[in-house]
């Protein structure tokens, strides 16, 4: 299937945004169930120690082969060849995620169990953006342009406004939660999330699989841990509770499903970190809150949530707020700059040399060396010519090696996926 | 696997119609149009070099392509 480039970015991260928005809808109902109820420590282990055996088990599944290809590679991500052990290299990067997924699920599990409206929920985790911009501006050494701040503004203010839940009510107590706890570790394991992607593994590109999957197995270690130490210095039994509910069949099947669909959500989401920025990629998630409003009305219609609210300003302030957020979106999709580079060497150089100097230049995407007419060809993707001109274009005229370069912007591509 | 990239000079006017048919062509992965001094680069996947001959041999018959330059991949770094 032929899917523009530009595209393939924007359905992976949407697909993945509507998934999760499913997942957020099915978690409220799980979260209302009486053992979660009133205690997410337990909620959490369960959901972790379920996600660890259904994660093995779908990988396991992906990992077999169709004519010499991995039903996994075939469906989810070309990269992925089968489940393996984790690299030395990845150790670092796994521990942090997993350490930050298992600090977040417990405070998405705190959230979920008393709010029980998705479209609050998910509203509140996309103030995440900003967070994420900051700190990219901080661990690429790239200042954010106008339009990235403009967009990622809008979609804050406009998730905050959407965050008025169907009911009409404005949850405050939550808004501490979200910012203190679920927002920065969200932030910080996106960023962790993308570096493993951006990993090559036996010369290989990293696959969203076992990224997935390994996550789901440092989360529960640490899940557990942390619920053992605080079990012994509080003498409580959250560990045991969450071990005991597990052993419900009804509450493990319902955990198995809303795993098995989390380990979609994030399989996409983890590719399309690797195709874009992390802070627009989240950007991009900001239309699950949209997406998150069918599966309100449902647990309205079920009887899980109370009665919708009938006060016109409450709902026409939360629209206004999706607009915002569609609004920040589009001028995000909007404002990608792609162009090839094509670079003659002089005679007698190191081409490896060269290579590696090029890679280390932030926004080149693709170094290539080639046979034929020009040495090297590099591919770029940026925000603005501006910045393709002062990040790239000035640290290449840099490069005493290259004897002459061409800059060919793209003005539109696809790709075969 | 060999990949490489085929740098096409076009004539004017026929780029949309050559596109849509270089879209059809099972061993291209990438197509992009750009400007400068090409006007489109093509990424190509093959097994072999005889596949790649093919490649390029269906793209030579493309109605509107007047050139193109094949530059075979020999060593890549790449974020996906």
């Amino acid at each position: 299937m032929n899917i523009p480039k530009k595209h393939l970015f924007y359905v992976l991260a949407i697909s993945s945004a509507f998934i999760a928005a499913a997942v957020t809808g099915l978690d409220s109902f799980v979260g209302g169930q009486s053992a979660f109820k009133y205690d997410p420590w337990a909620f959490a282990f369960a959901i972790f120690f379920v996600g660890a055996i259904v994660t093995l088990l779908i990988s396991l599944f992906f990992s077999v082969r169709l004519n010499s290809k991995s039903i996994g590679a075939k469906v989810l991500d070309p990269s992925f060849s089968r489940v393996r052990l984790i690299q030395k290299s990845e150790l670092k990067n796994h521990l942090v995620a997993g350490l930050m997924n298992a600090i977040n699920t417990v405070g998405y599990c705190a959230i979920v169990s008393t709010v029980q409206d998705p479209s609050v929920i998910l509203s509140f985790s996309q103030v995440v953006i900003l967070y994420l911009l900051l700190m990219e501006s901080i661990t690429e050494k790239d200042v954010p342009t106008l339009v990235e701040v403009q967009s990622s503004v809008t979609v804050a203010f406009g998730a905050i406004l959407a965050s008025i839940s169907l009911k009409g009510e404005f949850e405050i107590m939550s808004l501490a939660i979200v910012f203190v706890l679920i927002n920065p570790t969200w932030a910080i394991f996106s960023i962790y999330q993308r570096r493993l992607k951006l990993m090559r593994i036996r010369n290989k590109p990293n696959d969203a699989i076992n990224i997935r999957m390994w996550n789901v197995f440092f989360s529960l270690l640490f899940t557990s841990l942390i619920l053992l130490g605080f079990d012994l210095a509080t003498n409580g039994g959250h560990l045991l509770a969450g071990f005991h509910a597990v052993l419900s069949p009804y509450l493990f099947l319902l955990l198995a499903a809303t795993m098995s669909i989390t380990f979609f959500s994030y399989v996409l989401y983890i590719r399309s970190l690797g195709l874009g920025k992390a802070s627009i990629n989240n950007a991009i998630r900001a239309s699950t809150i949209i997406f998150a409003i069918p599966f309100s009305l449902l647990l309205i219609y079920f009887g899980v949530m109370g009665p919708p609210s009938t006060d016109p300003v409450m709902l026409i302030i939360k629209v206004i707020g999706m607009i915002l957020i569609i609004f920040g979106i589009i001028s995000f999709a909007f404002t990608v700059v792609k162009a090839y580079i094509f670079i003659t060497i002089k005679p007698g150089k190191n081409h490896k040399e060269v290579m590696d100097k090029l890679w280390d230049i932030k926004g080149i995407t693709h170094v290539t060396v080639t046979a034929g007419k020009y040495d090297i060809i590099v591919k770029v993707s940026t925000r603005t010519l501006l910045k393709g001109y002062e990040r790239i274009i000035k640290k290449i005229e840099e490069i005493p090696e290259i004897q002459k370069y061409r800059w060919a912007s793209v003005l539109r591509d696809w790709e075969n996926i | 696997m060999i990949s490489a990239y085929i740098l096409i000079t076009m004539q004017p006017g026929k780029t949309d119609k050559a596109i849509k048919e270089m879209r059809a062509i099972s061993n291209i992965v990438k197509i992009s149009i750009i400007a400068g001094e090409y006007d489109i680069v093509v990424r190509a996947q093959v097994k072999n070099l005889e596949e790649l001959l093919e490649v390029t041999d269906k793209l030579q018959v493309v109605e509107g392509i007047s050139k193109t330059t094949t530059q075979i991949i020999e060593k890549e770094i790449s974020v996906q």
